[in-house]
């Protein structure tokens, strides 16, 4: 799981981008319904967007062999890093999505068809069999091979989990403490087909499937030594360095090391060992990728287009300048800004169908529950949903974010749909928006509320433990800098909040700032001053693909920023991990969640990278459909006459 | 004259090291920690104290400005944490790219600018003038950028006559291969600058044409253009190359907004980046850098004036 950022690659933490609705849409006010659209919100019908191309397109004409295909990256969102044991430095779906993958396949494979769930056509491993109490896992491998000619073998996945055991485990950026691979006892390759993982529980299936397996990578014995000017290590040569941790380390840093060099990375003698569908061709300064097919691809199926350019910008303004200007003969599948989101029309007139995905992600911002001054406030769960009240998302969706977010209220991601978790867990009715509701919850827990002055608690007893008779609710809200429509929204939750008497101090900060400033800590901590951060996205998942809280809500999580503790939440997040029925117990989990508000929910920008407005694809491409986790398919794709 | 220039050398070097040192204070300043930018808010201690320790950030803040200097005195600008590559490296590849923009909007401003500045000195109050006024006044009240999605608009996505993205080559040459591609990018910047240097052209032409010497030259029957090109042009050019010697280094960082219009990746969105990322040691070579070519530009414009007017001496 990741905390999402903006433009590809977040300086200070381990991110993927996501510009959250760069819309710049109405400048007024959202709905200003302030105490009447409670009801109607309510009963708020599901997202009309997030709706992804389910199927590959199929334009008509003939079917072309050959072509390229020119890809948008992110604005700034160059890759710049290409080994896939990739660190939160590095973390970003220039480097995994758009790159790495295609190049170096991981286990098993996710997201096709906008579903996210495993797709063994496209995988490495075969469906995983699990014994031993479900402790024991084996994995068949298929019959793969790398380009230069050795086969993928379970060698290659215990050459991954050694260096995952040495010290680069926490540098990975899907580590968890107390998980993957902390939680493997024990992993084995009793055959070249066969991989053994033990593991220290009898975690449930289907969580291990998608959210552990989902961090193993085949890696080449050709990358399993410390200097370029050793021979090429095969698996009948010899000692190889990774079966020492000291060993591994040594190997990781080499690799980590030679991973920094743009420069390098189309000639030099490791990267160009691939297993993916593509190879890297070229890599410029400016960070622009050309990728050609893969003659010795043993998936199915092979590429047919005969390259893939990876564009970098500048920013919005020049992708949508040149998609206006040059049209889909330049730019073959673009994500469109969410500012440019009035343009689709127009763009699909020259030429482009808008494939509208959401990442399955979820937005969000973290209240300090152990700021010395209003954490006592906050860790209230009546005030976290009063102050949810407050947020007029659908409002915002359609004054500020021209249509292009969905209404959020829970962890679990409303789009794409998945089989893995019961729809029934996504109700809207604890975030529609309703000062009077708002009001209502706080008057019934001791406060004299004051619309458009100060509120005050009356009654210490109700209003909760630590805080005192007459304290005012005040506190501040700091927000990305350079976002109009996050601007926009903040400005109107100020607005509303001051209906109810609370008063909020708004600040603004450069992203980076505000998402390292956003950091869990004890009350004494200098790093505790913070109270509200809210860096204009949210949590995308990945590697690890369910929906589960472990990361973001159970105490001392990586990303639990603003502290929160509840015990029952707590209790649901380790019952879905080890749960017969991870359905049922992430519906459980997802209610929970929804209900007690451990952070602020705020609309879900729908596209697959940046939160873009959606992607454009040509016409004329075929076999592009969307993935529900931002993974690209390019072997898919071919050009119709 | 080489006298004064190796003593302004000499302040030169005293100022940059003026400007290092405030540099280097300035950014150590900064709210934030780079270990902690750098590693990300995942970062165990253990991880933040080593990273500290490796690059000397736990010493005096005097040593590591000397070891920064020493590091600058081989020509080791830093590191950059965002984009895993020296600076050096990433200033070798956009200065060059930089320059053929900035230098060639630079060199078609002054080849503009200086005849229609002249031409309205000469025939002030006439429809040329007038006009050459309003224009300039036009172009120099637009910002830049509604300029160039101006001309986007109108010659890229209207009528589809030049493309709307600079040349996308990595070097220098290679941009020049595409001559196309430089029109809109450099018209954007030519056409504010030619305003700005017009105006003060204009103004210096007609101060000189009130000069005796001019009054002298006609009334020994000169001709009118060897008058205009011998006494009006030559002593009228002292603003502009004070003009020019300021503008040598916004060639460098000075073209952000047409880097982000033209999806043109060069130092100015590269020190934008550098700020909104506390990427610290980019944003202290491009300063660094900025200020030694500011303090040279400067130099530059001295050493002009003395071969433009022969009674500057020093």
């Amino acid at each position: 799981m990741q905390k999402l950022a903006r433009h590809g690659v977040a300086a200070s933490a381990a991110v993927l981008v996501m510009v959250l609705a760069a819309a710049c849409g109405s400048s007024s006010s959202s709905s200003g319904n302030s105490s009447g659209s409670s009801a109607a919100s309510a009963s708020a019908s599901l997202p009309t967007n997030g709706a992804g191309l389910t199927q590959p397109t199929t334009p008509a004409g003939t079917r072309l062999s050959g072509g390229t295909v020119f890809f948008t990256e992110g604005p700034d969102a160059a890759p710049n890093y290409i080994f896939p044991m990739y660190s939160p430095q590095v973390c970003s779906t220039a480097n995994n999505n758009q790159l790495e993958y295609m190049m170096y396949r991981p286990l098993y494979w996710y997201g096709n068809n906008y579903r996210p769930n495993i797709d063994y056509d496209y995988s490495i491993g075969e469906q995983p069999q699990f014994s031993d109490g479900n402790k024991t896992v084996t994995i068949k491998l298929n019959s793969w091979k790398w380009s230069n000619g050795e086969p993928v073998t379970s060698r290659d996945l215990v050459f991954w989990m050694n260096m995952m055991k040495a010290s680069p485990a926490t540098e990975w950026c899907g580590y968890v403490p107390g998980y993957f691979p902390d939680n493997v006892a024990s992993y084995s390759a009793p055959d070249p087909q066969t991989f053994v993982l033990h593991f220290t529980k009898d975690y449930n299936p289907t969580w291990v499937t998608y959210d552990e397996l989902s961090q193993l990578t085949p890696i080449p014995l050709a990358w399993d030594r410390t200097s370029l000017s050793q021979p090429a290590p095969t698996s009948d040569n010899g000692h190889l360095p990774d079966t020492t941790k000291a060993g591994a380390a040594a190997v990781y840093k080499f690799l980590d090391g030679e991973a920094k060099k743009p420069g390098s990375w189309a000639t030099s003698p490791l990267w160009q060992v691939v297993d993916g569908p593509f190879h890297l061709q070229s890599f410029t300064t400016a960070g622009e990728a050309t990728l050609v097919p893969n003659p010795d691809y043993s998936g199915s199926p092979k590429a047919t287009i005969s390259k893939l350019v990876e564009l970098p910008f500048t920013s919005e303004t020049a992708i949508y300048n040149q998609l206006r200007s040059a049209g889909p003969s330049s730019l073959t599948v673009a994500n469109l800004p969410s500012q440019y989101a009035p343009q689709i029309s127009a763009l699909e007139a020259i030429g482009y169908t808008d494939n509208k995905a959401a990442s399955y992600s979820f937005n969000y911002f973290p209240l300090n529950l152990h700021n010395p001054k209003v954490g006592p406030i906050f860790s209230q769960m009546y005030f976290r949903q009063a102050f949810q009240h407050l947020l007029d998302q659908q409002g915002w969706i359609k004054a500020f974010l021209t249509d292009t977010a969905i209404p959020t209220c829970g962890p679990v991601p409303d789009a794409p749909p998945s089989s893995l978790v019961s729809a029934a867990s996504i109700s809207f009715t604890p975030c529609a928006f309703s000062t009077s509701a708002a009001q209502q919850l706080l008057s019934s827990h001791g406060w004299k509320v004051v619309p458009g002055g100060t509120t005050t608690c009356q009654n210490p007893s109700l209003c909760g433990a630590g805080i005192t008779q007459g304290e005012g609710i005040s506190f501040t809200l700091d927000y990305e800098s350079g976002v109009v429509s996050v601007q926009n929204e903040m400005n109107d939750l100020a607005a509303q909040a001051k209906k109810v008497g609370i008063n909020i101090n708004l600040t603004t900060h450069p992203f980076g700032t505000v998402i390292s400033t956003a950091v869990a800590c004890q009350p004494s901590q200098p790093t505790c001053k913070w109270q509200a951060e809210n860096w204009g996205a949210g949590w995308i998942y990945g590697p690890s693909y369910l929906p589960t809280g472990e990361q973001l809500f159970a105490p001392g999580a990586v990303a639990n920023y603003g502290s929160y503790n509840d015990a029952s939440t707590t209790q649901l997040i380790s019952e879905v991990t080890v749960a017969s029925n991870e359905t049922q117990e992430l519906d459980a989990y997802a209610q929970n969640v929804s209900q007690r508000v451990p952070v602020v929910f705020q609309p879900t920008s729908i596209g697959t990278y940046q939160g873009d407005a959606g992607t454009l694809v040509a016409k004329n491409l075929g076999g592009y459909a969307a993935n529900a986790l931002g993974l690209m398919n390019p072997e898919d794709w071919y050009f119709t006459r | 004259m080489t006298g004064y220039i190796i003593r302004r050398l000499g302040e030169a070097i005293i100022v940059t090291l003026g400007v290092t040192m405030i540099t280097f204070a300035l950014l150590h300043l900064l709210p934030g920690n780079l270990a902690h930018d750098v590693l990300g808010p995942r970062a165990s201690p253990q991880e933040l104290a080593q990273f500290t320790q490796q690059n000397g950030l736990n010493r005096p803040i005097y040593v590591q400005y000397w070891l920064f200097l020493e590091k600058l005195l081989h020509g080791n600008l830093g590191y950059s944490y965002q984009y895993n590559r020296s600076v050096d490296s990433l200033l070798a590849s956009e200065l060059p790219r930089d320059l053929v923009l900035g230098g060639l909007s630079l060199i078609f401003a002054l080849l503009i600018a200086i005849p229609v500045g002249v031409a309205q000195a000469v025939r002030r109050n006439g429809v040329l003038d007038y006009t050459s006024t309003g224009v300039s006044f036009l172009l120099y009240s637009m910002p830049q950028y509604a300029i160039a999605l101006l001309l986007i608009q109108f010659l890229s996505i209207s009528f589809h006559v030049l493309p709307a993205e600079a040349p996308q080559s990595s070097s220098a040459l290679g941009m020049l291969a595409h001559p196309a591609g430089l029109v809109l990018p450099v018209a954007s910047l030519t056409l504010v600058t030619f305003a700005q240097f017009s105006r003060y052209m204009r103004s210096s032409a007609i101060d000189t044409l009130a000069q005796d010497y001019i009054r002298t030259a006609r009334a020994k029957g000169l001709s009118e253009r060897l008058v205009l090109w011998r006494h009006l042009l030559r002593n009228s050019l002292v603003t502009v190359v004070t003009l020019v010697g300021l503008s040598i280094p916004l060639v460098i960082t000075g073209t952000l907004i047409i880097e982000q219009v033209f999806n043109f990746p060069g130092a100015g969105l590269e020190y934008l980046q550098a700020t909104l990322s506390n990427d610290y040691e980019v944003m202290l070579g491009i300063t660094v850098l900025v200020g030694v070519v500011t303090v040279l530009g400067n130099l530059v414009a001295d050493i002009g004036y003395a071969i433009l007017d022969p009674r500057i001496r020093y």
